[in-house]
């Protein structure tokens, strides 16, 4: 489970995320879209411990696998033994866990490839393979399909939701409508540090319709 | 985990080419500045050499921690460490630990003037290993002050010239001070008035009580840094 409860965070006395509340149950994908500027990442971080709330509360069942909007792993160390490092973090067995995980992203290959000489694309996907390692209770994706070629994206769309039929929470911050659209079980829209809704996507067309008029809404207010 | 971390960063420090440089250069200016000395001297003895690497020692450190914290906050991979539940200590320990042993690697190759000398001298064992000893002591606190800097910025130049900064006043903090000699506080807190003791053949215990307490002390500021960084 992923919960957000009351969640505030100012900086230098400004508000940039205010009274966040939501949850995100086992077994289930919900996005998190907002513009840029509106708190996301500052909530995310607020999420995982990596930033203390001015008040409020977080809380997510552990381990959670989290991907960062801007993945970056240990350039000098193969695929295969970047998540050997992360599964000893976890305390997790290299054997059970990285099999899959690979299998998952599709980079059983290019295992044994150092970070840098992989591209952008089979990059991300490294950090979506470490994001998902050992089946954690909780994920927390940032931007996952950044990078990635139509195909890896259908890829990575069904690696999230399998995750969520396995049961874990999977909270989606992405600001690609479709992506939210095709893989969500509900929205919750953040404009100006607020929750302005929280509802189901419906298609792509309405989500980009109704995005559209509440980041209006929101900014105008 | 404290292993694991160490494992990694010595494994990316030894797959890129900054030890093998640092480890050649230094190795060099030890030989040159070792072959004057012994010339100057027309005597094959090794006191030299530990002061002479303990010096060098203090330049080539800041290289090897600069980015043992700037360069995992600049990409972000720290983000990823702290996001897992692990005691903020057993990372800062354990990036020591692995800088630590590098620079100890690096240092080991000295021994081949003992070598040399004890061709032509009969150089006392006794002040060998103390020398030896009081160079891994003075490289594990100069270790400690480098990994410090490195928390504090997510500029691996800056870490490197504000550790270097900081070795260096402490290698010379002995210079003015008007009780050099009697114990002076200055004169205490001196790297180098330490390790000549060290150099000497005297193992004191109040000598290798003020590096590791050193040391102990910049790594709980450290992790007080890296604490402060996740919950700020």
């Amino acid at each position: 489970m992923i919960a957000a409860d009351g969640l505030t965070r100012s900086f230098a006395g400004r508000v940039v995320v205010d009274d966040v509340s939501f949850t995100v149950g086992a077994g289930e994908v919900v996005g998190f879209l907002g513009p840029n500027g509106a708190g996301k990442t500052t909530t995310l971080r607020m999420l995982l411990g990596l930033l203390r709330p001015s008040s409020g509360r977080a809380q997510v069942t552990r381990p959670v696998g989290h991907l960062p909007e801007s993945y970056r792993g240990y350039d000098a160390l193969s695929v295969e033994d970047q998540l050997r490092f992360w599964c000893r973090a976890h305390d997790l067995d290299p054997g059970d866990a990285i099999p899959p995980a690979l299998a998952a992203v599709g980079l059983e290959d290019l295992a044994r490839r150092p970070l840098r000489r992989l591209s952008k694309g089979q990059h991300q996907r490294v950090g979506l393979a470490q994001a998902v390692l050992g089946g954690p209770p909780s994920l927390v994706l940032d931007e996952p399909t950044i990078g990635l070629d139509p195909t890896q994206l259908v890829d990575a769309r069904r690696l999230i939701r399998d995750a969520a039929d396995r049961g874990t929470a999977v909270l989606l911050s992405t600001h690609l409508l479709a992506e939210a659209a095709a893989v969500c079980d509900r929205i919750v829209v953040i404009v100006g540090g607020r929750v302005v809704a929280e509802e189901v996507p419906g298609s792509s067309q309405e989500l980009e319709d109704r995005f559209l008029r509440l980041v209006g809404e929101g900014g105008r207010s | 985990m404290i292993r694991a971390i160490a494992g990694k960063d010595l494994r990316t420090l030894w797959t890129s080419p900054l030890p093998y440089v640092v480890g050649a250069v230094f190795q060099a200016a030890l030989g040159l500045l070792m072959v004057d000395q012994l010339a100057a001297r027309d005597q094959a003895v090794v006191q030299p050499l530990f002061p002479l690497a303990g010096f060098l020692l203090l330049l080539v450190v800041p290289i090897v921690t600069m980015r043992t914290f700037a360069e995992e906050s600049r990409s972000g991979t720290l983000d990823q460490l702290l996001a897992v539940p692990l005691r903020v200590g057993g990372l800062v320990l354990a990036k020591w630990l692995a800088a630590w042993l590098t620079v100890l690697v690096l240092t080991a190759p000295a021994a081949v003037f003992v070598a040399l000398t004890s061709l032509w001298g009969d150089p006392d064992r006794g002040p060998v290993i103390a020398g030896f000893l009081g160079l891994a002591v003075l490289a594990a606190l100069a270790t400690a002050i480098g990994v410090l800097a490195s928390t504090c910025t997510e500029s691996q130049p800056i870490a490197a010239m504000a550790a270097l900064f900081a070795s260096i006043v402490g290698w010379f903090a002995h210079v003015g001070d008007p009780a050099v000699g009697d114990a002076g506080l200055l004169a205490a807190l001196s790297l180098s008035e330490r390790l000549r003791l060290f150099a000497g053949g005297a193992v004191d215990t109040g000598d290798l009580t003020f590096f590791v307490a050193g040391t102990a002390a910049a790594l709980v500021l450290a992790a007080s840094v890296v604490e402060l960084r996740r919950l700020r």
